[in-house]
């Protein structure tokens, strides 16, 4: 098993070799695989698609312009995580929205110790969230999917169900819970590929 | 087990963003007890994040926008070498002076080029308003909506965003395809009329052309050609779409003030007539929801036509008193509707 991990890691790596060297080709696989995941990122910050777009692509705009230069001590991933959450939280400072924001993502850790490198991106849950949410008790999963698939407030979900406001976020609380304890091979697996090769 | 149970039901309230201070403090202590605390926290927060993006995964078109990033790599390539042949050419004693103001020219350039100055408007609930744009097209914002343009035009395509309701009348350029952005579908059109419905709430997005052609793309790439009198109402929990013959200009009426409805559910009635004038109103009877309603207004107050309604439809309707929040501002006027027998 590790001898996958370590493929993946060495992918990367020699991307990376690539890349400092004007490698268009490993510059496009690099893109293709993260830009999805960088824009859906940015979106948890700054929800607004058209300027997570222009923030991430003057990320891969100035990670091929100073490739030749460039120095990374983690992953590429986190690296590129990093200068995605750096520009939208500028951006953000320059917003009136701030305030909104802040109460919005009550920030109990200061979000320089997010943990880049533990997070989960959007194309490494898709494939098993599927999966995972058909494991979830019935009750949990009608609740959990009304909220997700067609917006509904907790209070909302509450009268269509005919229970409270109170159990509906039980409910929710527990499947997020449990989806979390699913998907949990998944850290173990990100927790290995991103190991602290340079 | 049962503490577990409790702070996940606080966290995921907190991700909803409807939680009281005193939730709030209590979920902050519970996360810094312990660094595994925050850990799992963490792990709460990220898949909660992914399940619920702020827009739609397919509406990112990752091609295009690799197109676009090589694009300005190219560009910048160009520049570097026509400055290159330039500079060989020049006698050496210019060579300094050219090299800084080539080096000056080209951090310029590229700097101008990855760089587009956006405008964003914004019509607030209850008001409409109406934006000229750079290429001479017009655009009327709907209570509610949100419209983002490039200051000025500069690439091939005149691209906008839209979030809510907008009529746009373009001006005709057919070298420079204009683009409405939405949540849910683009629409492609060169020279034309048409409206726009895309509101973040709602699961449908909707466009209806009055006159010209447009070409509407719809998330999961289906592809369709409106014209004139034509509406589509694309559903995006279903991905399904609806195309209807329709009478196109009665869908702008609104830019005029106007709301007029032709044998239109008094659920839509009423979710229009909620958004212009800034009011929740709720259907208590579902039966009455489906049921079909005529009518037209210009220029009457909300007391009026919540009472021409209650006179032509088989309805009667509840005030309820406005609450004040926690931050002493109010919530929004809240309206229910029950079927009269």
């Amino acid at each position: 098993m590790p001898g996958i991990y370590h493929n993946i890691m060495k992918e990367e790596h020699y991307l990376l070799v690539e890349l400092k060297q004007g490698n268009k080709e490993a510059f496009s696989l690099i893109f293709q695989k993260y830009y999805k995941d960088l824009v859906l990122f940015g979106g948890s910050l700054l929800r607004d698609k058209f300027q997570c777009e222009d923030i991430v692509q003057n990320v891969f705009l100035k990670l091929w312009r100073n490739r030749e230069t460039l120095e990374i001590e983690t992953s590429l991933k986190s690296f590129l995580i990093r200068s995605v959450q750096n520009s939208c939280l500028d951006e953000l400072r320059h917003k009136v929205v701030i305030r909104e924001h802040e109460s919005y993502s009550q920030s109990f850790y200061a979000s320089d110790n997010m943990d880049t490198e533990h997070y989960v991106l959007y194309s490494n849950l898709e494939s098993h969230l599927e999966e995972a949410l058909g494991k979830l008790p019935e009750v949990c999963r009608i609740a959990f999917e009304m909220n997700r698939l067609e917006g509904l407030k907790y209070r909302e979900i509450a009268e269509r169900l005919n229970v409270s406001e109170r159990t509906i976020e039980v409910r929710i609380g527990k499947a997020l819970g449990l989806l979390r304890e699913y998907l949990k091979e998944f850290f173990v697996f990100l927790l290995l590929i991103s190991g602290n090769w340079k | 087990m049962q503490k577990e149970d409790k702070i996940e039901a606080l966290i995921v309230k907190s991700f909803s963003g409807n939680i009281s201070p005193e939730e709030n403090e209590s979920i902050k202590e519970w996360v810094n007890e312990s660094t595994q605390n925050i850990r799992y926290y963490q792990e709460l927060k990220d898949i909660w994040q992914v399940i619920h993006p702020a827009f739609s995964p397919d509406e990112i078109d990752v091609d295009k926008a690799e197109r676009k990033v090589m694009g300005l790599i190219q560009e910048r390539k160009l520049i570097n070498s026509s400055i290159f042949i330039l500079w060989q050419r020049v006698a050496a004693v210019l060579i300094i002076p050219v090299i800084m103001l080539a080096a000056y020219l080209s951090y310029n350039q590229s700097n101008r080029s990855s760089s587009i100055a956006y405008q964003e408007i914004t019509s607030p609930f209850g008001t409409s308003s109406k934006v000229d744009l750079s290429d001479g097209s017009t655009v009327w914002l709907n209570s509610g909506s949100k419209l983002r343009y490039p200051v000025v035009f500069t690439s091939n395509e005149r691209n906008v965003y839209l979030s809510g309701e907008a009529f746009f009348k373009v001006h005709s350029d057919k070298s420079h395809p204009f683009i409405v952005e939405t949540k849910g579908l683009n629409v492609t059109a060169t020279g034309t009329q048409f409206n726009v419905e895309a509101y973040a709430s709602d699961s449908i997005t909707a466009v209806t052309l009055v006159e010209g052609k447009v070409n509407v793309k719809m998330v999961g790439d289906k592809n369709v050609h409106l014209n004139p009198n034509e509406r589509i109402v694309f559903n995006s929990i279903t991905n399904n779409y609806n195309l209807t013959e329709t009478d196109g200009q009665h869908w702008g009426l609104w830019k005029d003030g106007i709301l007029a409805f032709r044998d239109e559910p008094l659920n839509e009635v009423f979710k229009r007539i909620g958004r212009t004038f800034n009011v929740d109103i709720v259907i208590k009877d579902d039966n009455i929801s489906h049921q079909l309603y005529r009518a037209t207004f210009q220029g009457e107050s909300f007391d009026e036509i919540l009472r021409l309604l209650k006179i032509s439809a088989p309805i009667k309707y509840k005030i309820l008193e406005r609450e004040r929040k926690p931050d002493n501002q109010f919530n929004k006027e809240k309206i229910e509707v029950y079927k009269v027998n």
